[in-house]
């Protein structure tokens, strides 16, 4: 694989990958700690015949995405928790209509504004339903600078392989800090992008929310002849309003089944000293740094711990943390909230001893708690 | 080379972020790893605002420096001086600008205290207050020796627009002046 070595912010890195994988839009407000990532759309998207630009709210700016997906552009907004907050209702528009979209959250402390320039992991939970109603979430988590590119990338590919809103997790810790990235080549990333399905009969015949139950709608781009419906209530075919029992109930199990039966396309972990751990540490994001080294200090002095990392965070990794959690005895979940995913690996793994070292003040965890922790385990 | 810690404090809008970005970069222009974070206020100008440079050879995961560990730091602000100073392992080397930031005499025992009015030089002797973040890049680099200098100051001009070169090169010419001088005393 062809390399590049780029130096740079995580917040940077996410826009630049954007605009590596086909992104002509992006619709937002800036909001801390996300901010960069709109200030660097500015300035890519014109240069290569997009569009940024900045709505009055966090809503318009998603609202001007979604449009943006509607006509067949890839398309995405970044913000943070209180943002997401405000988006939430037309996510859940996406989800419905089946709009595919790239959703940056720059993670900081929360509820409400928080603590603005701090770091969090406090929307996990809030990625996974940000809407009312049911559908799967699809959220994406960077652990490193370069993933912050390549997992926006990934990102676009996902949102038009599976027709719906895709987020990236970053945080404050890893959009803000400036450092060394080796990226995959624009061409490579060019030449992976996989565009949305489109339907070529005649206009007549287009049925865009006709499909297999386990697949996405074909949603060609507006203005081109191909008529359709675009509605948040529960819709038939051509996208028009119905109450009609099996239409609805297929929908929405559709919505659910177009992930949940194609999970394999989505998933993604990394595995750290996982092999002969007596002790797994799950964590994400930017604490998984914490935990690496923490492993490299605990590893010298002889004690066998490693790192079980999801990357796609939903849908969760269950049966690899099912497996790693009948084979380890001690499973120690460290993430900068109250436990929103160790709830994920009770569930997974079906055990209820799993311990946490959480943290909520907006400071990040150190290598050192990781390791006392573990010690006490 | 070990790590190097290395922490820049001042207050929002005095261009101690700047001054992390070139050492990351330079470091790894040279051929190794850095990473520099920045932890600030929702206050944008006048709070407390702290980089953490970590320079190293191997790859370096977490991004902060832990207490306690940290070699060298430099303060142009009373208020994050108080905050952050005990974050420097004993005996290590701290650098005040003493028009600002009045250390105790048990902080003297405790480190290496170097006065160097770094803003006076910017503004005075330079001619321009912006470059203040190259007189503390200087005096870091002279006394941390952490990277080849030429490096560490083609990172700087990249970084900064041409028209202020000659004001940035006097002033990280001035940095090491007086950081050798501080140093012989």
């Amino acid at each position: 694989m062809a390399t590049r070595e780029v130096i740079s912010t995580g917040n940077e890195l996410s826009a630049l990958a954007a605009r590596d994988a086909g992104c002509r839009f992006f619709g937002g407000y800036p909001i801390t700690p996300s901010s960069e990532v709109m200030h660097e759309m500015s300035d890519l998207m014109p240069a290569v015949g997009g569009t940024c630009i900045q709505m009055e709210d966090e809503i318009a700016g998603v609202a001007a995405a979604i449009g943006a997906g509607m006509a067949g552009v890839r398309t995405m907004t970044a913000t943070s928790g209180p943002g997401i907050s405000l988006k939430a209702e037309n996510l859940g528009l996406a989800q419905m209509a089946e709009v595919p979209l790239v959703v940056v959250n720059v993670m900081r402390g929360g509820p409400s504004t928080g603590l603005p320039t701090r770091v969090s992991q406090g929307d996990v939970a809030q990625a996974k339903n940000p809407s009312h109603g049911d559908y799967k979430s699809i959220t994406l988590c960077a652990g490193s600078l370069a993933e912050c590119y390549t997992e926006t990338v990934r990102a676009f590919n996902l949102a038009d392989r599976f027709m719906q809103p895709v987020f990236v997790l970053l945080d404050e810790t890893i959009g803000h800090m400036h450092g060394k990235a080796m990226l995959p080549t624009e061409e490579e990333v060019a030449n992976g992008i996989v565009p949305r399905k489109s339907f070529d009969g005649a206009p007549e015949d287009y049925r865009p929310y006709e499909c297999e139950h386990d697949q996405p709608a074909v949603l060609n781009p507006m203005f081109k002849g191909y008529r359709y419906h675009f509605t948040g209530l529960h819709h038939d075919a051509k996208g028009f309003p119905t109450e009609e029992i099996e239409t609805c109930r297929k929908l929405i199990q559709r919505l659910e089944d177009k992930v949940e039966l194609h999970k394999d396309e989505i998933e993604y972990n990394e595995e750290f000293f996982v092999d002969d751990a007596e002790i797994l540490i799950i964590a994400y994001g930017s604490v998984s740094l914490a935990a690496k080294e923490a492993i490299r200090h605990l590893r010298a002095e002889g004690i066998k711990a490693g790192l079980f990392r999801p990357i796609t965070l939903w849908p969760s990794p269950q049966d690899r943390m099912r497996e790693l959690g009948a084979k380890i005895p001690k499973v120690l979940v460290v993430e900068l909230n109250i436990g929103q995913y160790r709830d994920e690996v009770q569930r997974s793994t079906g055990r209820l001893d799993i311990d946490g070292l959480f943290k909520v003040n907006g400071r990040p965890i150190s290598p050192y708690e990781i390791v006392s922790k573990v010690k006490e385990l | 080379m070990a790590r190097n810690l290395m922490r820049f404090t001042g207050v929002g809008g005095q261009g101690v972020l700047l001054a992390g970005e070139i050492f990351a970069a330079a470091k790894i222009k040279a051929g190794g790893e850095g990473l520099k974070t920045a932890t600030y206020t929702s206050q944008v100008r006048g709070g407390p605002t702290v980089v953490d440079i970590t320079l190293d050879d191997q790859e370096i995961f977490y991004p902060y420096a832990n207490d306690g560990e940290i070699d060298f730091m430099l303060s142009v602000a009373q208020v994050s001086y108080n905050s952050f100073k005990n974050g420097v392992t004993p005996g290590g080397t701290i650098v005040v600008d003493p028009n600002l930031v009045h250390p105790t005499a048990e902080d003297r025992k405790m480190w290496k205290i170097y006065e160097i009015p770094i803003i006076t030089i910017a503004k005075e002797e330079v001619g321009n207050v912006i470059t203040q973040s190259v007189v503390a890049l200087a005096i870091a680099n002279t006394m941390q020796n952490a990277i080849d200098k030429q490096v560490l100051v083609d990172t700087m001009l990249s970084k900064v627009p041409a028209k202020v070169h000659a004001a940035n090169l006097k002033a990280y010419e001035l940095g090491e002046k007086y950081a050798r001088e501080a140093i012989a005393k």
